[in-house]
C-alpha cells in the first residue's frame, strides 16, 4: 500500500514535467517519463510483494534505500531544498516505513 | 532590508507566527502550525493507545496502521479549532472531522469501521478541495501533510489484508485501484491550480518568494529606485554588444521564455552588492539578429540573504524556491505540492536577486521578477 501510494506521487512528478516540456524544457518530457516508468515500476514491486516474491521485496529494498539515501543528502546539503513536513513525509518517513516493515524474516517471501 | 517572513519547521511556534501573511503551499500558515505539532504529538499517544487495546491481535496491521494515521489526521484537525474561532463553519467542519477521527481510530473492532472510515476520509479530501477551491482557505504544508495522512488512511482502510475474510474482495480492490489515483490526482491538480492562481503577496509567480517591504513606496524610495535604474541602465549600455559582455566574463546560461541570463561567475563570487557596475547577471532576448539587451541581474551570494533595498516595494529582491532542477540538462520544472520532483530533478532554491529592466516593462515595470513575454516577442519581431 504505502509503495503503491509512492507509485502515485511519482506519478503525479512525471505528469508535472510534461508541462515545462511542452514550454520548451524539452529534456523534462525524458525525466517525467522516466517518472513514470519508475512509478510503473514501483507498482509491479508491490504486487510483487503482494505475491510474496523475495526478489520483488530485494528489488523494492534496494529501490527505498537508494530512495531515502538521495532524499537525506539533499536535505543536508545547502542548495536550498525544501525541508517542510510534507518533504518529510513522502521523501524519508515513507521510505523508512516500506523499508521497516520489508524487514520481515526472508522465509515469509518465496 | 527586510527579512524572509516566514520559516520552515522544527522551529519553536512562537518564530513560526513571526510572518502572518505567509500562507501557499510550501509554508506553514502560523495559524496551522499548532495542528504539525499536536499532529506529531498524536503519533507515540495513538501507538501506545493501540498496544494497549486487547483487541489489537486479531486486526491487520494495515487496520492499525489506518488508525494512527486517522489519529494524527484527527488532532491536527483538533488543534486547528483554537485558531479558527473566529470562522464558526471551520472550527465546527475541524470539530467534527477530528471527533470522528479520533473515534474512529479507537473503534477499528467495529464491524463498520472500513465503511465509516473511507466515507469519513473521502467526505474529508473532497470537502477540503471544495474548501480551497471556492478560496475559504489556501493550501499550506501543515494541510497538506494532514491530506497526505488521509490519502494514505484511505489506501490503508481499503486495502485487503491478507488472511482476512472479505466478502467483496475484488471491489475493494477496484476502489482501491480507482478512488485513490483519482482522489491524489484530483487533490493535487487542485491544490496546484489554486495556488498557482491565487499566489499572495509574498509570491510574486511560481517558485518565486518576494523579499517583504512596506506597501507603499515613500518619495524616498521613488527616488531611490530612479536613480538605481538610471546608474544600471548607463552601466550596462557598453553590453548592448554581447561580444563586450563575453569579454568581461560573461557566459549564457538557460533559454527562459526567450531571453537568456548571462552569468558573471566572477561577480558571483565576489558578493557584489548591487554594484550597478557589477550586476552578477545580464539578460538578453533571444532574437532573429542575436542576442538584445533587455536588462541586468542582480544576485546576492547566499539562499535567503535578501540585498538592500533602497525602492522598498519598488526594488523588492526574490528567491526562486522549490525549483525541480535537472543537473544534467539544466533544465527545471516546479515541484508538486507533495514535495516529488521528476526522477533525475533535485530540489533546489536560488539566492535572492533583482532584475533591472531597461527596456519598457509594461505589466511589472522596471524591476519586475520577469519581463513581459510579448515585450521579448515585440523585439524579436522589430
Amino acid at each position: 500500500m504505502l509503495l503503491l501510494m509512492q507509485a502515485l506521487l511519482w506519478t503525479i512528478a512525471g505528469i508535472s514535467a510534461l508541462p515545462f516540456a511542452i514550454a520548451g524544457e524539452v529534456f523534462m518530457l525524458g525525466l517525467g517519463l522516466a517518472s513514470l516508468l519508475l512509478a510503473l515500476a514501483t507498482c509491479l514491486l508491490a504486487i510483487g510483494i503482494l505475491w510474496r516474491r523475495n526478489r520483488a521485496r530485494r528489488w523494492a529494498m534496494r529501490l527505498e534505500i537508494a530512495c531515502l539515501a538521495g532524499s537525506l543528502l539533499l536535505l543536508a546539503v545547502p542548495v536550498g531544498a525544501n525541508h517542510g513536513p510534507v518533504a518529510w513525509m513522502t521523501n524519508v518517513a515513507l521510505p523508512v516505513a516500506v523499508i521497516v516493515l520489508l524487514r520481515k524474516p526472508r522465509e515469509a517471501f518465496s | 532590508m527586510a527579512e524572509r517572513p516566514c520559516t520552515w519547521t522544527c522551529l519553536p511556534y512562537v518564530v513560526l507566527r513571526c510572518g502572518h501573511d505567509a500562507d501557499v503551499m510550501f509554508d506553514i500558515a502560523p495559524d496551522h502550525a499548532i495542528g504539525l505539532y499536536a499532529g506529531l504529538l498524536a503519533l507515540p499517544l495513538a501507538l501506545i493507545a493501540i498496544r494497549l487495546r486487547p483487541g489489537r491481535r486479531g486486526v491487520a496491521v494495515t487496520v492499525l496502521g489506518a488508525s494512527v494515521l486517522m489519529a494524527m489526521a484527527g488532532a491536527i484537525h483538533l488543534a486547528l479549532i483554537s485558531t479558527h474561532r473566529s470562522e464558526p463553519l471551520t472550527a465546527l467542519l475541524f470539530l467534527a472531522n477530528g471527533a470522528g477521527y479520533i473515534a474512529l481510530s479507537f473503534a477499528f473492532t467495529w464491524r463498520l469501521w472500513r465503511l465509516a472510515s473511507a466515507t469519513l476520509l473521502i467526505a474529508t479530501l473532497l470537502g477540503y478541495v471544495i474548501w480551497i477551491a471556492i478560496g475559504l482557505d489556501s493550501p499550506d504544508q501543515v494541510a497538506l501533510a494532514a491530506k497526505l495522512l488521509e490519502l494514505t488512511a484511505l489506501g490503508l482502510v481499503l486495502v485487503p489484508a491478507r488472511g482476512e475474510r472479505v466478502k467483496h474482495r475484488s471491489w475493494r480492490w477496484a476502489v482501491l485501484g480507482v478512488a485513490l489515483p483519482l482522489l491524489t490526482l484530483i487533490a493535487t491538480s487542485t491544490i496546484w491550480i489554486v495556488d498557482l492562481a491565487r499566489p499572495d503577496a509574498q509570491h510574486s509567480h511560481a517558485g518565486a518568494v518576494l523579499q517583504a517591504t512596506n506597501d507603499v513606496a515613500t518619495p524616498q524610495q521613488v527616488a531611490a529606485a530612479a536613480q538605481l535604474y538610471s546608474d544600471t541602465r548607463s552601466a550596462i549600455l557598453p553590453y548592448e554588444d554581447w561580444h563586450e559582455a563575453w569579454a568581461a566574463g560573461y557566459r549564457p546560461g538557460g533559454n527562459l521564455g526567450g531571453s537568456t541570463h548571462w552569468v558573471n561567475q566572477r561577480y558571483v563570487d565576489a558578493g557584489y552588492v548591487m554594484d550597478p557596475h557589477r550586476p552578477q547577471g545580464l539578460v538578453y532576448a533571444n532574437t532573429k539578429h542575436g542576442p538584445v539587451l533587455i536588462g541586468a541581474m542582480f544576485q546576492m551570494k547566499h539562499i535567503g540573504q535578501f540585498g538592500p533595498d533602497p525602492g522598498g516595494p519598488l526594488t523588492a529582491w526574490h528567491q526562486h524556491e522549490n525549483i525541480c532542477v535537472s543537473p544534467i540538462f539544466l533544465e527545471f520544472s516546479l515541484m508538486t505540492p507533495f514535495a516529488t520532483c521528476p526522477l533525475g530533478a533535485i530540489d533546489i532554491s536560488v539566492s535572492p536577486m533583482l532584475h533591472v529592466w531597461i527596456v519598457d516593462n509594461p505589466k511589472g515595470g522596471p524591476f519586475a521578477v520577469d519581463i513581459d513575454p510579448e515585450v521579448v516577442k515585440a523585439i524579436d519581431r522589430a
